[in-house]
């Protein structure tokens, strides 16, 4: 072939390739939420002569022209394949796929961030925890990965070294370990959560401990809409859905749930649909994040209480404690300030249990 | 704005694109200063006018000379322009750093300048320089059209990570030049594969790099991991920025200097010096060596420049005692060299492979660390000094995960995929598969990149630092 026409060819494929998807780029009206990732996209940034002098428009705008590609989904998914299957890397931003489980790495052990959970847990024994007869438990989530990660030779957090790291801090609690109950298919594939219908020994034992009661009659259930986790949008690669099921029983249908994100008392149900179809189908369980929420069960035969603070892996293992308890209070400090428990709590003698995942400890800024 | 960016290829590449073919030929080299203003006012808009006042100094300046040629006013014009290029750069990237030590040797405290490194000065300083003292020494006219001055201060393509083109290299090509069908595909070509080198093989080994900085466990396999990591993402990433400075440079009818020649192949440090970062190397060579005295001087003399000249080169790269120390360092290599170690080199065939890559991985650990004690550190671990076991888990992840890129990016660093390519062309069959394969790989590499980019984030260049 004549030079020319090869020229000709690359000039014309490149001169198209870079004009289309500039035009495209330019003239496509701007996605507002990314439902793979579940975030907002950077929006065309407001300009004026302060943010074009100090550089804020240029950087914002840098964010918006990556957020509002065209084709952005499929471009994460032929970045996912280039790293994955041609450069044959063992993760792609850290997210990898191991026997039909998708997870995410997460390797360094964040001292400071143990140091922030450690010191708001403090602050909340200090102020409402120290004085009345409570007894207070703590337990820690391992992540889905801690399981997945030596089998696929993959690199995982350390899990030990942080579970003695936080009982170091929190002493004054009693620990309960629940690692050794847990494997990687009591999780869902696609997400980080780990499965209601599976955490019934995890329930009962720390129930045991607790001294309350657990378990019962349960009927598992199955959501007829598809979960496509967390991971699976974060992938970009095509997976299949997992799906959602959740435990029944005749006390669980009797109980009062009662939601106080508003500051005043609202009816809410321990399962809620609409939120399924909603962004994150996991806020399935407990309508998701809820700062202060109560399940009372008016068939408990006893007037024990229980204080859980939680995340939201405490949704879907709430309603499997109930069965010990007249009363669950569910505390989120991540949506709710310590300092204002005291206007919404009477801490008395209740139980207290501390049940968070690892992850969230090692990346506890949220705490409040 | 970066090349390896969004905002770069997608809106501001095509608009000065269009802008630039649809001008009139008169209207071209103002198209590409207004062009190459926005582009540096996108990432440094408080600087833009410290570059403008550059470019003023040198563009009177070698008005001056010219006008003074023969007398001594243009020797003191040259001074004066030195003093205030040299100046300026001082005060912006030198300043801190000799306050710094001042005072940790008086033990005063005096207060430093904290002030921002413009992007790009040290770069468009040598350009300003080498024109200033090329028209001092006759070696081209002063221009008199400022536009084409400035224009070939400012260029967008190689205004903030070089090559260092030289004002004689562009002079006829800023005053009238040709544009070409082959010019144009060979500036694509030039340009997507700068791209590639970028974004594809120097960013994902910069990851390598950040996990080594970030571990809490290092090992001695994973510090030549490491060390192996940072020579060919630094490599990848110069090179890859002077592949798509010289790519675009052809595309708007300019010719730049090569500014890298698989220098990996290397047999010796002379010859590494002679194929890395070259246009910086000749500039040190024709302004510095040469002026000082070059060769033709005395041993002890000879040395005495060659430290100049590489402390000075080391001191180039960065304010920072690392930087001197790394430039030293290649400055008692070629030492050794010119002394005795050249002539052994030329018969030692395979060892003079290994002792140059031996040499650079080594330089580029000191080159790497901030902090000459972090340095240290990493040496010790290469060589298996400081109890570090040799491998653990965490690094054969390390190893397993980013081994075919490290191979690929070993493979890239070598002339083979062009002779590949080549080879491939010099059948009938072979030439049109390859016309054919060409520009789907080019688009492939193109939409690859854009895919990195769009999945990533901010990635500056490695060299925006110098």
């Amino acid at each position: 072939m004549k030079d020319i026409y090869r020229n000709l060819a690359v000039i014309c494929v490149m001169a198209a390739l870079l004009a289309g998807l500039s035009l495209w780029s330019w003239l496509r009206e701007p996605d507002a939420y990314s439902s793979g990732e579940r975030r907002l996209l950077a929006q065309f940034p407001e300009w004026s002569v302060q943010s074009l002098a100090d550089g804020r428009f240029m950087e914002d705008f840098e964010e918006y022209a990556a957020d509002q590609f065209p084709l952005r989904e499929q471009f994460r998914a032929l970045k996912a394949f280039s790293s994955m299957k041609v450069f044959r890397q063992l993760d792609n931003d850290g997210l990898y796929e191991y026997g039909g489980h998708l997870s995410r790495m997460d390797t360094t052990l964040n001292e400071p961030m143990l140091e922030h959970a450690a010191e708001r847990f403090q602050y909340l024994y200090d102020a409402y925890l120290s004085g009345g007869e409570m007894n207070l438990y703590f337990s820690i989530i391992p992540d889905k990965n801690n399981y997945l990660a030596e089998e696929s030779g993959r690199l995982s957090l350390d899990y030990e070294q942080l579970v003695e790291t936080m009982r170091e801090k929190t002493g004054y609690m009693t620990y309960i370990d629940v690692s050794g109950l847990l494997e990687a298919d009591d999780y869902y594939r696609t997400d980080t959560h780990w499965k209601q219908e599976k955490i019934l020994d995890v329930a009962e034992a720390l129930a045991g401990v607790m001294g309350a009661e657990a378990g019962g009659e349960y009927t598992v259930n199955e959501l007829d809409i598809p979960f496509y986790g967390v991971y699976s949008g974060q992938a970009a690669w095509e997976t299949e859905p997992d799906i959602i099921r959740y435990l029944t029983s005749a006390a669980l249908d009797e109980c009062i749930v009662t939601s106080y994100s508003t500051g005043a008392a609202q009816e809410s149900v321990l399962y809620n649909r609409e939120k399924a179809g909603g962004k994150d189908p996991y806020e399935f369980f407990l309508s998701g994040s809820e700062p202060l929420l109560t399940i009372e069960n008016p068939l408990a035969e006893t007037d024990r209480e229980l204080i859980l603070f939680r995340d939201s892996f405490g949704s879907s293992l709430a309603p499997l404690l109930v069965e010990g308890y007249a009363k669950i209070t569910l505390v989120d400090i991540r949506y709710v300030q310590s300092s204002m428990l005291g206007s919404f709590i009477r801490f008395e003698d209740q139980d207290v249990l501390f049940l968070y995942s690892d992850t969230l400890l090692n990346n506890s800024l949220a705490l409040r | 704005m970066l090349f390896s960016g969004i905002p770069f290829l997608y809106y501001f590449l095509p608009c000065v694109l269009a802008l630039y073919f649809s001008a009139p030929k008169k209207w071209k080299n103002a198209v590409l200063l207004v062009s190459s203003l926005v582009f540096y006012g996108w990432g440094e808009p408080g600087y833009i006018w410290l570059m403008l006042g550059s470019i003023l100094c040198g563009y009177l300046s070698g008005l001056l000379i010219e006008r003074f040629r023969g007398r001594a006013a243009a020797k003191g014009v040259l001074t004066g322009a030195a003093a205030v290029s040299l100046g300026l750069l001082g005060c912006f990237k030198y300043a801190d750093f000799f306050i710094q030590n001042f005072n940790t040797v008086t033990g005063l405290s005096v207060p430093m300048l904290k002030v921002a490194l413009p992007i790009g000065i040290s770069f468009y300083t040598f350009q300003i320089l080498s024109y200033v003292i090329d028209v001092y020494r006759g070696d081209v006219r002063a221009q008199r059209n400022f536009i084409h001055f400035a224009a070939y201060v400012a260029l967008f393509p190689q205004l903030i990570a070089g090559p260092i083109v030289r004002y004689s290299d562009v002079a006829s090509q800023l005053e009238s030049r040709t544009h070409t069908l082959s010019g144009a595909a060979a500036g694509i070509r030039i340009f997507v594969l700068g791209l590639g080198k970028k974004v594809l093989i120097a960013n994902v080994l910069g990851e390598l790099c950040t996990a080594y900085a970030e571990a809490e466990e290092r090992s001695v396999v994973f510090s030549w991991m490491y060390a192996s990591a940072y020579a060919l993402q630094i490599y990848f990433d110069f090179s890859g920025y002077s592949d798509m400075a010289i790519g675009l440079g052809r595309l708007f009818g300019f010719t730049f200097p090569e500014n890298f020649r698989y220098p990996f192949l290397s047999g010796s440090i002379t010859e590494f010096w002679r194929r890395w970062h070259i246009s910086l190397g000749t500039w040190f060579r024709d302004y510095v060596y040469i002026p000082l005295g070059g060769s033709r001087v005395s041993p002890g003399r000879r040395l005495w420049n060659l430290l100049i000249v590489w402390m000075l080169t080391g001191l180039w790269h960065g304010a920072a005692w690392c930087f001197i120390l790394w430039g030293l360092y290649f400055a008692v290599l070629l030492m050794l060299e010119k002394r005795f170690l050249l002539k052994h080199l030329e018969r030692a065939k395979i060892f003079r492979h290994v002792y140059v890559l031996l040499a650079v991985l080594v330089s580029f650990v000191i080159f790497s660390e901030a902090d000459t004690g972090l340095a240290a550190e990493t040496l010790k671990g290469l060589f298996g000094f400081g109890g570090l076991p040799l491998i653990s888990d965490t690094q054969c992840y390390y190893l397993r995960s980013f081994g075919l890129v490290l191979l690929t990016a070993a493979f890239g660093a070598t002339p083979l995929p062009k002779r590949l390519a080549e080879k491939m062309q010099q059948t009938r069959t072979g030439a049109v598969l390859f016309s054919i394969a060409e520009p789907v790989v080019l688009g492939l590499l193109l939409l690859t990149s854009t895919a990195y980019l769009v999945d990533g984030s901010f990635n500056p260049f490695l060299y925006f630092r110098f």
